[in-house]
């Protein structure tokens, strides 16, 4: 008997990878603003400003950030498998109890924020809650950064797996990885000095914490990128000569813009240039990955694997219409909640 | 065999089982629970009674913390094992069900956003935006199992899938409906139990009365969905998977029947706690109530992971990720050739990709205990044989060049001494050791494979003859490679078999 083939893609590799680029910005800018919240939260806590209307509700919106979070997170993890295929999971069981305590890490950080919410101002001990949350938070972002660098290395990831089998290896190209780990980790102090700053719009402190956290949040990214860049050894020059770094660059221009109009108080175009600079740096990250995986460098070109493509159009046009459905009903909820929270001000 | 194989001392069915259970639980709750919330609090709202709309608000709140950060992450947990543990498996479900997740993910997305504002909308909101909310949540958390559900029924029941590759055909398979209803049964009965747990705190005895009759009813009624719809789903299993299943795990298909005496003790607590005495409910009946129930949807998960072995997917990947499809490329190439992650260990690899997903060397499952005191040529023939032993293994594709390395890998960790030195025991008792370690597993006495039939009444000539022509018997079975004192004994005890049991052994 002939077995159905499982080598095949239900769809464009292309739309598929538009998919993953588009959740996975959305999934870091969400980490960003939760991380960027508990630094925010913790700075409320340290200078006694805990009281401070914007810090209160960062706080309050930590357990829903960290929802949207996970969700968003999922996405990713789905067509992970299909955009770089293998190279990840073969990473991950190289680092298997490192990996499996992600998801761990995750509710511990989600249970201490809603301990933290629901207790208010009773509870006595909330800066060591939010330490231990953003302890775990940076334990899953180091391993992330750990085992998705090790992925980009399919020789490292055979030779690591075969030093040890248990589960309990780290990537120890550590080189390879702390200045992209940290230049993603310092983007967290810009949303979160930028959420601060949106919901702070009327006091001038929480503004100008804003600012400060944007500010040098900003800086230490940009130093760290460029380290980032500068690591990169024979990957560079076949990256200068790739689309990633058109993209790369407008990424970074629109970093400055979010900054600058930040600056001027417009939110609005604020943050939607810093979210289109996410994009950006995610779409260039994307190239970045190909070269590693597939450049071929006496056709200098990347040769990416073929796949034939067996088309499921009915299923992919049901999400399309489902996702469409889903973003409606999100409106509509968060419709709900704001027409709904005059009336109990009223009450 | 393409990925790495992570070899942790732990059992990949421990580890796998501990995390599914505590998904698959919470995930049926948050189902159920979402239609109890939205049933009562219309109801409640009707009759404006307050302390149940208290009551309901309560529940909510531990709902929320239950079902959206456990019930999340340990669906992610699951995607993560899944990932380590079979990573080939979850590769060919993604190839052809990307797109089912992707609309799982879609509905996830509303039920995550609806249960949050549900939850924050006891006090800010009006009673029909509410409840609006309320049945959005559950209408999400129940599409996301339907599309879940086609899933796994697909990997127990593939049908004309593995004749089609039509995605729809292993979408709408076979048990895909039984499977689904029975589902939602369960989802109305863990409600119904896991308010009875809230209601029996309860110090208001008419609140208490009146949930509890309530509780009871979402009980009864998810039991009266969940009987039928389980010899339905029964029914459309083929026929050789159970028979099969019979055959080689009697032990675990007669679990599914004791299963029934949790249903009847369920049945009869709810009627005398929720309907004739439920001002006497309390905390010992509720969690009684509840774990019965835990322990009957576990005992039917635990069921429909046992039939499915030895795939992962019916007819289609083995458990130990081996492809039907590679059958004649394993048969003629071996399976050193496909391991891509290589350890240089060769026997320790193949050891690793052929046998360590449902076995660990010394813990749950153990292969080292099973082959002391025995040689490395009859663990390479056990494990060329593996196929004819109980336990309904995958057959062995590889060369008996790669067997005996694995024979070779085992026989180096295991105790080496002899049989009657381990033991401490001669003669029949000797024999009785031999005849489990070197027969006993393929042909169990009054059991499995039971060769008794022809073993009986043989002179000494003909139990010699027996053993020296032991391989010739079948392809799976081993020759005989014991020292002449197992021999001996052996045929000791073949002689008692079939006399008084009680003299012999
Ligand atoms: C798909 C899962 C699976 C795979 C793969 C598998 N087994 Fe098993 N094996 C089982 C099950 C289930 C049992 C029954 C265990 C029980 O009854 O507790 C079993 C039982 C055994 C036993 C008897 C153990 C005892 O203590 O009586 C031996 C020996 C054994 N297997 C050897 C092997 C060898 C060698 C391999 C690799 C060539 C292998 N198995 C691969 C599932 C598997
Ligand atoms: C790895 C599995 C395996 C082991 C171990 C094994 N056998 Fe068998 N045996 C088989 C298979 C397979 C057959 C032939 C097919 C069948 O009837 O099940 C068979 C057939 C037989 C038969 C033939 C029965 C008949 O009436 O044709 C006898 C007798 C027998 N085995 C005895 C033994 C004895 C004694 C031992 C231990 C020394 C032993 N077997 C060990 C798998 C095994």
């Amino acid at each position: 008997m002939n077995l159905p083939d499982y080598n095949f893609l239900s769809t464009p590799l292309w739309l598929i990878t538009i998919l993953q680029i588009l959740t996975l910005t959305l999934h870091l800018t969400a980490m960003n603003f939760l991380v960027g919240g508990i630094i925010v939260v913790l700075w409320g806590r340290l200078t006694d400003r805990w009281q401070t209307p914007a810090v209160q509700s960062l706080a309050r919106m930590l357990p829903t950030a960290t929802a949207a979070t996970i969700t968003l997170g999922v996405a990713p993890l789905l067509f992970v498998q299909l955009v770089y295929p293998r190279h990840v999971y073969s990473a991950s069981i190289v680092s298997a109890w490192f990996w499996l305590m992600i998801p761990v890490a995750v509710a511990v950080a989600y249970y201490l924020f809603y301990g933290a919410s629901f207790a208010k101002n009773a509870l006595k001990r909330p800066t060591l809650f939010y330490t231990i949350a953003g302890i775990c938070l940076l334990y899953v972002s180091f391993v992330y950064s750990s085992v998705f660098s090790m992925a980009e290395h399919p020789a490292d990831v055979k030779e690591l797996y075969a030093s040890s089998q248990s589960g309990l290896v780290i990537n120890s190209n550590l080189s390879d990885y702390v200045f992209r780990w940290l230049h993603i980790l310092l983007a967290a102090p810009v949303v979160g000095g930028f959420a601060a700053g949106l919901i702070g719009r009327d006091d001038p402190t929480a503004f100008s914490v804003g600012k400060k956290l944007l500010l040098w949040g900003m800086i230490g990214t940009s130093v760290f990128g460029l380290f980032y860049l500068l690591t990169l050894g024979d990957i560079l020059a076949p990256f200068m000569r790739s689309p990633g770094i058109w993209i790369l660059v407008p990424g970074i221009l629109l970093a400055f813009a979010g900054l600058h109009f930040y600056f001027k108080r417009r939110f609005v175009p604020s943050g939607l240039a810093l979210l289109a600079s996410v994009l950006a740096m995610v779409t260039s990250r994307h190239y970045l990955r190909l070269i590693h995986l597939y450049y071929d460098p006496r056709a200098l070109t990347i040769a990416m694997p073929s796949w034939t493509v067996t088309p499921q159009w009915s299923v992919f046009v049901l999400f399309l219409i489902l996702i469409v459905i889903a973003i409606l009903a999100l409106i509509w909820l968060l419709r709900m909640v704001f027409s709904n929270r005059g009336a109990s001000q009223g009450e | 065999m393409y990925y790495p194989f992570w070899d942790t001392s732990l059992s990949y069915g421990m580890l796998m089982a501990v995390i599914s259970i505590l998904h698959v639980f919470i995930s049926h709750f948050a189902i159920g629970g979402g239609l109890y919330l939205v049933i009562t609090e219309t109801f409640a709202r009707k009759r404006n009674d307050q302390a149940m709309l208290d009551y309901l608000q309560r529940l909510s709140k531990f709902f929320l913390l239950v079902t959206l950060v456990l019930g999340a992450l340990s669906g992610v947990a699951i995607w993560f094992i899944i990932g380590l543990l079979n990573p080939s498996a979850t590769e060919v479900l993604i190839h052809h069900f990307v797109w089912a997740w992707a609309i799982e993910w879609t509905f996830f997305v509303i039920e995550i956003a609806a249960a949050i504002v549900y939850y924050y909308g006891w006090q800010r909101m009006s009673a029909r935006d509410h409840l609006a909310i309320g049945w959005v949540y559950f209408g999400a958390a129940w599409l996301s199992l339907f599309v879940i559900n086609g899933i796994i029924t697909f990997m127990l029941t593939p049908g004309a899938w593995t004749a089609t590759g039509n995605i729809w055909d292993g979408f709408f398979n076979p048990t895909f409906w039984p499977s689904l209803f029975y589902r939602t049964g369960i989802c109305v009965l863990l409600a119904g139990l896991y308010a009875m747990v809230v209601a029996a705190r309860s110090k208001d005895v008419s609140l208490k009365a009146r949930t509890a009759r309530r509780n009871a009813a979402f009980g009864l009624i998810g039991l009266a969905i969940v009987v039928p719809t389980f010899f339905w789903y029964w029914q459309a299993i083929p026929g050789d998977l159970i028979a099969n299943a019979q055959e080689t795990m009697p032990a675990t298909m007669r679990t599914i029947w004791e299963s029934y005496l949790y249903i009847v003790l369920l049945v009869l607590v709810l009627i005398l706690y929720g309907l004739v005495m439920p001002k006497r409910l309390n905390m010992v009946v509720a969690v009684v109530l509840m774990a019965a129930g835990l322990g009957y949807f576990g005992s039917f998960e635990f069921f429909r992971e046992s039939v499915r072995k030895p795939y992962v997917i019916t007819d289609y990947m083995y458990g130990n990720t081996l492809e039907v499809a590679k059958t004649a490329e394993y048969r003629e190439g071996g399976y050193l050739a496909g391991i891509e992650f290589r350890t240089g260990d060769d026997g320790a690899d193949l050891f690793r990709h052929v046998c360590r997903h449902c076995h660990t060397l010394d813990g749950y499952k153990p292969l080292l205990p099973a082959f002391e005191g025995v040689d490395r040529e009859f663990i390479a023939s056990m494990v060329r044989g593996s196929e004819a032993m109980k336990g309904n293994m995958p057959p062995f594709m590889g060369s008996s060049g790669e067997a005996l390395m694995i024979g070779e890998y085992l026989h180096g960790r295991t105790d080496n001494r002899h049989l009657s030195e381990i033991y401490d025991v001669e003669g029949v008792q000797l024999g009785q050791k031999v005849y489990e370690v070197r027969c006993g597993r393929c042909h169990e006495i009054g059991g499995y494979n039971d060769k008794s039939e022809s073993l009986i009444g043989l002179d000494d000539e003909d139990y010699l003859d027996l053993l020296d022509m032991a391989g010739e018997f079948a392809d799976e079975m081993p020759d005989f490679t014991g020292d002449d004192e197992e021999r001996a004994a052996l045929i000791e005890f073949l002689k008692t078999i079939g006399k008084e049991q009680g003299g012999a052994l």
